[in-house]
């Protein structure tokens, strides 16, 4: 079977429309919010708190089905289009947020006082989360394909309400991000100096810690466990290997993120390979490029330090002899 | 400025230190001083409000603008952090969190930054300075918040010789011109008391919490218990 060819895509755009949307603007917010996990060291919460909202989609599929089998097999039994969960309450998404919202409870939580590291609860929760989908998966056939969608980012359409959840979180979390984000790096950077200035250091956290819960889980719904843990770790490691001005860091980084979602998602259709592992993919590429490049400028700076004159020390001491000062100073002109 | 009457700091509820009363007036230097683990870094925590008292009381003057030098450690280099947008931090707090209008904010940075002699890495990266260089951008900071009190959390630790006597100076300089209190924790105790109009010492293991005038600390008891050998040795060695 042949590749898909670019005209094929475009053709049936209107198919595919809603997932590139949702994986662009969820690489955009994920990719702004990720200047802050990567930059604070909770690379690994992102992973923990997607893997989460996993379990959070498992258990919405599988609570309805232990409450009433019956009526939940008949549902199936109607046909996809006929079956609808039992209640709002079951909707996935709700689940998924939930989950979310209790993972980053782990970073209120002060571990010190349980003898742990913070990294140690994230394994935990990391480590639960991802059992428990698995576990609850094996429960649960009628919506296995589903799940499995969901924790590798196979899904190749996106349901239209999911794409407007994202467009949502992605309009109200970045826009908040875009008025905080100095008072939320003055806080990660100098967490002591930004209370003792009056800072509201608590709500930022917070602030931070429950929009990176509901960007990772409505974009873990609509998109998968893995290219949401990529968005929220390699855009912004990307960013900050091509440049050290902090705010271009967080452009670069959305622009980053907008662009692995959206050609990952083209590239895994035209070789038709799965969208999550190419999403994730692609920015991996960029952060390579990006690694190299770095590599380069850095030893072309070592070249260029190596062949500048040594500098001329400033001294207190007393001038040397005319005759030695002229020598000392002709390769000086030279080198001008 | 800052009183503390009776006041015994600690944490999770246990108290580390006996009780100790002091007064902190408006153009003071206090050298914080006492081994490591002494509990100068709790003391500090609750004269500046991040940590509640154990037993009695600290009052503030109403309005009292306080700010914080941290240790260099305690920054982490991966944050791209300039030196010009690290000053602006100290330019946000209550009523300015979001630090809108950046670009009116510049010119009191800036000043900063000349005030302490950092003007020239303006530009460059707050993690590329030599220890010297960031220490004089940590007390930019700390002017450009125009604060009444100023804590530094040694200031001169991981310093070469010179460094640390520019710091000292600079220290001395900005506090007569600015009439601003500092408290500084240091472990140069000689240095400390040399410079300070008065001195905190402290040590949890001896139970040990002195407040005094810096130039009487080192004829007190408690002092010469804590550090009458390592005195008597520098006294010999000039």
């Amino acid at each position: 079977m042949n590749p898909a060819s670019w005209q094929e895509l475009w053709a049936n755009i209107a198919i595919f429309k809603d997932a590139i949307w949702a994986a662009g603007l969820a690489g955009a917010l994920l990719g702004f919010i990720g200047v802050h996990v990567v930059l604070r060291r909770m690379v690994f919460a992102s992973s923990a708190i997607a893997q989460a909202a996993a379990l959070g989609v498992a258990l919405s599929f599988w609570v309805p089905a232990l409450i009433d089998p019956i009526g939940h097999a008949a549902g199936h039994a109607a046909g996809p289009a006929a079956h609808v969960l039992p209640s709002p309450l079951f909707e996935p998404v709700l689940w998924a947020i939930a989950a979310s919202l209790l993972a980053t409870l782990v970073f209120i939580a002060n571990p010190v006082r349980l003898h742990l590291t913070r990294e140690s609860l994230l394994g935990f929760v990391f480590l639960v989360s991802g059992a428990g989908a698995v576990i609850i998966g094996d429960k649960i056939t009628q919506e296995a394909h589903d799940l499995a969608a969901i924790l590798f980012g196979s899904a190749v359409v996106v349901q239209t309400i999911d794409l407007y959840l994202v467009t949502a979180a992605t309009v109200l979390l970045l826009g908040g991000h875009l008025v905080l984000w100095r008072a939320l790096i003055f806080v990660g950077y100098d967490p002591m100096g930004a209370r003792v200035q009056g800072m509201p250091v608590r709500a930022l956290n917070g602030f931070l810690f429950v929009s990176v819960g509901l960007a990772v889980a409505l974009c873990t719904r609509a998109l998968g466990a893995l290219p949401v843990f990529a968005f929220s770790v390699l855009p912004a490691m990307t960013a900050l290997a091509f440049t050290a001005r902090i705010g271009w860091v967080f452009v670069l980084a959305t622009i980053v993120g907008a662009f692995s979602g959206v050609a990952g998602y083209a590239v895994s259709f035209r070789a038709e390979l799965p969208v999550g592992a190419t999403q994730t993919a692609t920015a991996a590429a960029l952060l390579a490029a990006a690694l190299l490049w770095r590599l380069a400028m850095a030893q072309r700076d070592r070249r260029r330090a190596r062949n500048q004159p040594p500098p001329i020390l400033k001294s207190s001491l007393p001038s040397p002899p005319p005759e030695r000062a002229s020598t000392a100073a002709a390769p000086r002109t030279d080198a001008a | 400025m800052l009183h503390a009457d009776a006041l015994t700091v600690g944490y999770d509820g246990v108290a580390i230190l006996p009780p100790f009363r002091l007064t902190i007036g408006a153009g003071e230097l206090w050298a914080i001083i006492g081994p490591n683990g002494a509990g100068k870094s709790t003391f500090v925590r609750t004269a500046l409000g991040l940590a509640r008292p154990i037993a009695g009381t600290i009052e503030r003057r109403p309005g009292l603008r306080l700010a914080y030098v941290p240790q260099q450690s305690a920054l982490d280099t991966i944050f791209p952090i300039s030196v010009i947008d690290f000053v602006l931090m100290g330019l946000q707090g209550t009523g300015n969190v979001t630090l809108a209008r950046r670009s009116a904010h510049l010119g009191a940075a800036r000043r900063a930054l000349e005030e302490s002699g950092a003007a020239p890495f303006a530009r460059r990266q707050l993690r590329d300075l030599s220890g010297g260089q960031r220490q004089r951008v940590l007390m930019a900071r700390a002017l450009a918040t125009d604060a009444d009190l100023i804590c530094l959390d040694e200031p001169t630790s991981a310093l070469d010789a010179a460094s640390e006597q520019e710091i000292l100076t600079l220290i001395e300089r900005l506090r007569r011109r600015r009439g601003a209190a500092v408290v500084m924790v240091t472990h140069l105790v000689e240095v400390g008391l040399e410079l300070a109009d008065r001195a905190l010492l402290l040590d949890r293991d001896h139970g040990v919490a002195l407040a005094a005038p810096a130039a009487a600390m080192r004829s007190a008891p408690e002092f010469q218990h804590i550090y009458g050998r390592f005195v008597a040795r520098h006294g010999h060695t000039g």
